[in-house]
């Protein structure tokens, strides 16, 4: 099997790397670019625990290859904010309970940065349909649905 | 994952090349949002994947009002629910492609690589039949044309001979007197795949429906015209009981999919249940009105 030289851009920054064609996008950027903020969960496309934004739009890495992003430009939750730093949605769930354990949380970060970023003053409905590909076991997700909506009034006015 | 050789053609006549050379160890890449699973199970092993990642031309998207919709293969679920001429002009279409799975997998699923994966469990064919689709193929020996009805064949079985690639998905132009409306059965509101799916087409004469295309999809193996109940329904106006009556019909019908998703005898329920939805929502009606 031969390896796939790719060029993309992570979180602001230019990386080139040699990957083995079969390699996940999921593996890739936590096993080689150290980046765990991603986390595999289900490793089947049904728990969104993997997500990152690929080109400005939300795709889980578990039902990528990293051969496939040669050439884009990726978000992980590291570069959505940094402690010190934090992105208003990163802030918005510690304030709402949007989280307990965790683990899903890069996901569900990503999947509403997706969703303001093209509509920035959604509904209850739109917001729960934009996370329906990501499951939380602990939150009962009313949490999650409180600081994705909190974040959208106070940038919205409204 | 087993190895694989990555092959990533920068024409269709190259992809083709490729896929005639390596026929049954070659796959078609596309999104790979359903393929990378079943190569990760190792249902399929292919020798050779075949990535149309830069065939950027089987992207577009476009309308025409003499010649219609056409929509190359590897357009994303999310390209065709937000294409402004498809919303426009393709609402059902819209509606259809921005609703299936979640958003993750419209992101990057393509519908094209939906229609050949041919998984029962799903959304496109049973719209896209109903909505009189045409799909290209080309091959070979040049290019061909199928109707959507019978591109699907079985249980993840398309029409495709070996070498072929599906490269557009076309519509007719849209007629302003026909209407159509799409509706999915999920279990829960996190399940990505229907247990059913029925897709209704019909010019509105005065309120009657003729030209009646009612399409059942996933909750059989391959999507269905259920052509008794559109005889049925045809110059026919829709009360709860002709409704309630057509379901029937379908229901008794059809020859659903038994497996742990839903077990026959309750898949024939939630078709009926939705046939009898749909046409009353087609007819301006409460379906809640009536009981049964």
């Amino acid at each position: 099997m031969s390896g796939k030289r790719i060029s993309l851009i992570v979180n602001g920054e230019s990386v080139k790397a040699e990957v083995l064609v079969n390699r996940l996008l999921s593996d890739f950027l936590r096993d080689d670019l150290a980046l765990t903020g991603t986390k595999r969960g289900c490793e089947t496309g049904v728990c969104g625990a993997c997500s990152v934004l690929v080109d400005g739009d939300v795709v889980k890495s578990c039902l990528s290859l990293a051969a496939q992003v040669d050439g884009k430009t990726l978000t992980t939750v590291e570069g959505l904010g940094r402690i010190g730093d934090l992105h208003p949605l990163q802030e918005s769930f510690m304030a709402h309970g949007g989280l307990q354990c965790g683990y899903c949380t890069p996901g569900f970060l990503l999947a509403a940065a997706d969703l303001l970023s093209r509509n920035p003053d959604p509904q209850d409905a739109e917001i729960r349909e934009a996370l329906s590909g990501n499951l939380c076991r602990c939150t009962g997700y009313q949490g999650i649905v409180d600081a994705v909506r909190n974040v959208a009034e106070s940038t919205h006015g409204n | 994952m087993r190895e694989f050789e990555f092959l990533e053609p920068q024409t269709l006549t190259e992809a083709l090349a490729m896929m005639s050379e390596y026929e049954d160890d070659a796959c078609v890449y596309a999104g790979g949002t359903a393929l990378l699973l079943a190569m990760r199970q190792r249902m399929l092993s292919p020798g050779f994947v075949v990535s149309l990642g830069k065939l950027d031309e089987l992207r577009e998207i476009t309308f025409n009002p003499a010649e219609g919709l056409r929509i190359g293969a590897l357009a994303r679920h999310s390209d065709v629910a937000r294409a402004p001429d498809v919303q426009a002009h393709y609402p059902m279409l819209a509606g259809m492609a921005g609703g299936l799975a979640n958003p993750q997998v419209r992101n990057q699923g393509t519908i094209g690589g939906n229609l050949c994966y041919a998984d029962p469990a799903t959304d496109p064919p049973s719209c896209l039949i109903a909505m009189d689709a045409e799909v290209t193929i080309a091959g070979p020996g040049g290019e061909r044309r199928l109707p959507m009805r019978e591109f699907v064949v079985d249980f993840f079985t398309t029409a495709l001979e070996p070498g072929e690639i599906l490269t557009h998905i076309t519509l007719p132009p849209p007629r302003p007197d026909r209407t159509g409306l799409y509706r999915r059965h999920l279990r829960t509101p996190a399940e990505h795949r229907p247990v059913a799916n029925v897709a209704l087409t019909f010019r509105d004469v005065n309120g009657v429906p003729e030209d009646v295309r009612l399409v059942i999809g996933a909750a059989v193996p391959v999507a269905q015209s259920m052509t008794r109940a559109e005889d049925f329904l045809t110059a026919r106006a829709i009360t709860l009981d002709v409704a309630a009556e057509a379901a029937a019909m379908v229901a008794e019908d059809i020859d659903p999919i038994s497996d742990g998703r839903g077990e026959e005898a309750f898949r024939r329920q939630v078709v009926r249940a939705i046939t009898r939805r749909i046409l009353a929502e087609a007819a301006g009606l409460n379906w809640k009105d009536a009981a049964a």
